[in-house]
């Protein structure tokens, strides 16, 4: 990859970015419902026409849609991320510390799941039709067919309230990020361990793979050493689509585990339409996804020459 | 071991039986004493609730209620346990011949770092919220504190009002003390610990009288209410705020944890809208009041008393007896109307059916519940009922589009029933969805907006409820219950108020 096609990956990541903010922009004031009708409304506000323009102009809402926009986009990329119609405290600083909870969630059980689904990956690629390729593909159904929503609810009930092994909202952060990683490693395991397997079985069924077996090296030993490369490319390739996973299992993780993270503040964002929180997040969520595929892409040529060089070896 | 024995031998004659009564008695004494004192301050309790201020700043957004939910802030005055305005800061309001108001302060009352509460330091509070925040200048418009000695403020509202004690009930208006932190408040908890959006931690206030009494409490926001029945259930909350109703039965036969029930101020109804052909003949509207069965809604809601009126039943001002299920006299007014049943059972007037469309918005999700107990009540008096839901609930009824829509609204937030009587029913109103219009309701409001009496404000109340009644442009049907889960050790704790003051000075922990 040269630098041009470095920087021509940079453009399209930020031309990606904002149509995703700019469409999700028009669809979130799409949706029916007036933030200060609700807000009026909920607060049991006695709200004469008067009172409702000055919410209006308070909030930047008499602005065309247009204008309404590139305020608010100015405002993002300086860190100017407005203030939430129903709290009206800073958006930035409500999802400041919220962030923290989030990416623990998310990166935890992205890595569980990870390390997880490739041990059990390998597993069934060692032993196929045994134990782990079972266990493996049992858990890639249950990933698509469960809802999480109740999983976590089923788990709340027997770890924090049957047999009260957690304390999951009151006991410290690392006893409450224990079953929200859970959940959404869970979810991932399966989708993981399936492309490990695919991956590993792949270089199973080489040719080369007799050669290292006749040098003596053990079955086990020899499709490690030899299938991690291609496992790791399947894996990379096939995990994207986990990347929105992430992010929604980790709102369901928030919700039903109570975690103060920035999906949950969302959720009462969207009853609310609290514009200024709502866009925010999405903007966030879309600079995380656009980032992470291009992780991936980046890492797919890393691991794979057919696909390219990298940029320092072409320096 | 002689050693030991030489050094154990104190204790021993302390312990011998005929020495060891005094110092026995001495001992039950002090662990008695501590005991009775110790208790209370060492004592902690873990509320979990759906909701919790996201700052401490009152001026923001509805930071304001929250505070006061919390038992953190306080205002002027407030909403007692009867639905009834009292002071609470304030020792009294009194109209002045200008129409503006002068307010006495409640003496020995104090912030929670032990600065008294002056009419300097409320007006201060006050004229801040009120420039930056619109609810504040909802009812009245802007109101003006000015201090005119220690203990009295002159206060001055945009619009002339004659119920400024309710107004200042409203969540708009804790006092507090800007400093260079976070405010100070006078309410009987202070802010120990503040976790935005998770928890907030709170010791009692010391300058509150009966602090001694308060537990230290921990208020967490478990948003699903799913999830906080089972916080509850694992024994992490001592109170969970507003349980859904499904999870009430988890509760049942346990010991150590209980459900108690309580009714609040969202009252549900049906608005007529007035100005559709059918529903414009008012034998119409009350036919239609009549033949809905309120205790069917109630079964279906699986909570609630059926309403009696506008307010639910704690108000002063409520409505009383019960109001009527008599499908009979109904369908006589129907005939009477002109809508006969045809063959195919349904009502018709001039070849034109009487089909009706019911709305609903699943924001509250009982009045979606509802929508098939009152088809089914209308399908068996012969009127067609289809129904829709909406996100949208203020823009439908707003645009007039919309035969019959079942709503929820708190119709006393702030214990007055005059802003809800006029801003739903009199003519032209902001809020009028159903376009009802009764000159002689508009003359008892007109009375109500200019009543400073409380027994005079009564009975305009009732009797504005009976117009209501009588022209049936809604129909008042449930007042809901809610439900909070207690620990043993807040058995003793009794909810009302509604959302709006969950923790009062009265929190203490049981030690039956």
């Amino acid at each position: 990859m040269t630098w041009l096609a470095a920087a021509r990956m940079v453009v399209m990541a930020l031309v990606s970015w904002l149509a995703a903010v700019a469409v999700s922009f028009m669809l979130i004031r799409l949706v029916p419902g007036d933030p200060v009708d609700i807000f009026v409304n909920r607060m049991n506000v006695n709200a004469s026409e008067e009172l409702l323009a000055a919410y209006r102009r308070a909030w930047g809402l008499e602005h065309s849609l247009i204008e309404q926009f590139l305020i608010w986009l100015r405002g993002f990329v300086t860190l100017n991320w407005g203030v939430s119609f129903v709290t009206g405290g800073e958006v930035s600083n409500e999802l400041a510390p919220r962030l923290a909870w989030s990416a623990a969630i998310g990166f935890g059980g992205m890595i569980a799941a990870l390390l997880c689904g490739t041990l059990l990956g390998f597993r069934a690629a060692l032993h196929p039709g045994g134990l782990a390729d079972g266990l493996s593909r049992s858990m890639a159904v249950a990933g698509q067919a469960l809802p999480a929503f109740a999983v976590g609810l089923v788990a709340l009930w027997l770890f924090a309230a049957e047999l009260r092994w957690l304390l999951p909202f009151s006991g410290g952060a690392v006893e409450r990020l224990i079953l929200p990683i859970a959940l959404v490693a869970f979810f991932s395991v399966g989708s993981v361990s399936r492309l490990v397997r695919a991956g590993f079985a792949e270089t199973a069924a080489a040719p080369f793979m007799r050669t290292a077996l006749a040098k003596g090296l053990s079955r086990k030993t020899a499709l490690w050493r030899h299938g991690r490369r291609q496992a790791a490319i399947v894996l990379v390739a096939g995990i994207a689509p986990d990347l929105a996973w992430i992010v929604g299992g980790t709102a369901i993780a928030e919700i039903v585990f109570g975690i103060p993270g920035l999906s949950e503040r969302v959720v009462e964002a969207v009853s609310s339409r609290d514009y200024p929180v709502l866009q925010s997040y999405v903007a966030l969520v879309a600079l995380w996804i656009i980032l992470g595929l291009h992780l991936c892409a980046l890492l797919r040529r890393t691991l794979d020459p057919r696909h390219g060089a990298l940029p320092l070896r072409v320096q | 071991m002689t050693l030991m024995t030489g050094s154990l031998k104190p204790i021993l004659k302390i312990l011998d039986p005929d020495r060891r009564a005094l110092p026995a008695a001495g001992l039950a004494v002090a662990f008695a004493l501590t005991g009775a004192i110790a208790p209370a301050a060492a004592e902690s309790v873990t509320v979990g609730q759906t909701f919790l201020a996201s700052g401490l700043d009152p001026a923001d957004g509805s930071t304001g209620w929250a505070l006061v939910t919390h038992g953190i802030a306080e205002q002027l005055f407030t909403v007692s346990r009867d639905g009834e305005v009292v002071p609470n800061l304030a020792a009294s309001a009194a109209r002045n011949d200008d129409a503006s108001w002068t307010v006495e302060l409640s003496p020995g009352r104090f912030f929670s770092d032990g600065t008294p509460v002056t009419a300097e330091l409320v007006a201060d509070a006050l004229n801040r919220t009120g420039e930056a925040n619109a609810s504040a200048r909802a009812t009245a418009g802007r109101l003006t504190f000015e201090a005119l000695d220690a203990d009295t403020l002159k206060v001055t509202s945009e619009q002339p009002t004659a119920i400024l004690p309710s107004i200042l009930a409203e969540w708009a208006f804790p006092v507090y003390l800007e400093t260079d932190g976070a405010p100070i408040f006078t309410g009987p908890f202070a802010v120990e610990n503040f976790e935005a959006g998770a928890a907030i931690e709170m010791v009692p206030n010391t300058h509150y009288e009966g602090y001694e009494q308060r537990p230290d409490v921990t208020i967490r926001r478990i948003a699903d209410g799913q999830s906080l029945a089972l916080a509850f259930a694992s024994g992490e909350l001592d109170l969970a705020f507003n349980l859904p109703v499904e999870t009430v039965s988890m509760f049942e036969g346990r010991e150590d944890r209980s459900v108690t029930s309580f009714p609040v101020a969202y009252q549900y109804m049906m608005w007529m809208n007035t100005r559709t052909p059918a529903l414009s003949d008012v034998r119409v509207r009350r036919a239609i009041d009549l033949a809905v069965n309120r205790d069917n809604l109630v079964a279906a809601a699986r909570a609630g008393k059926p309403a009696t009126g506008a307010f639910a039943a704690a108000y002063p001002f409520a409505a009383e007896g019960s109001l009527a299920y008599d499908p009979e006299a109904s369908a006589r007014l129907l005939d009477e109307a002109g809508w006969m049943v045809g063959d195919d059972g349904v009502r018709a007037k001039d070849g034109k059916k009487l089909e009706l469309v019911l709305w609903a918005y699943p924001q509250r999700p009982d009045l979606v519940t509802f929508q098939p107990v009152v088809r089914a009540a209308l399908a068996e008096l012969g009127i067609a009922v289809t129904t829709q839901v909406t996100e949208s609930p203020s823009d439908v009824a707003a645009s007039g589009a919309f035969d019959l829509f079942l709503w929820a609204q708190h119709t006393a937030p702030a214990g007055d029933p005059g802003l809800f009587l006029s801003l739903f029913f009199e003519t032209g109103a902001a809020r009028n969805y159903t376009g009802w219009s009764n000159a002689a309701y508009d003359d008892v409001i007109a009375a109500l907006r200019a009543a400073t009496s409380p027994d005079e404000r009564i009975d305009l109340a009732r009797q504005a409820q009976k117009l209501i009644a009588d022209g049936a442009p809604v129909s008042f049907l449930v007042t809901p219950e809610w439900h909070v889960g207690l620990s043993e050790r807040l058995a003793d704790y009794q909810p009302w108020g509604s959302d709006y003051y969950v923790i009062r000075p009265d929190l203490s922990v049981s030690h039956q």
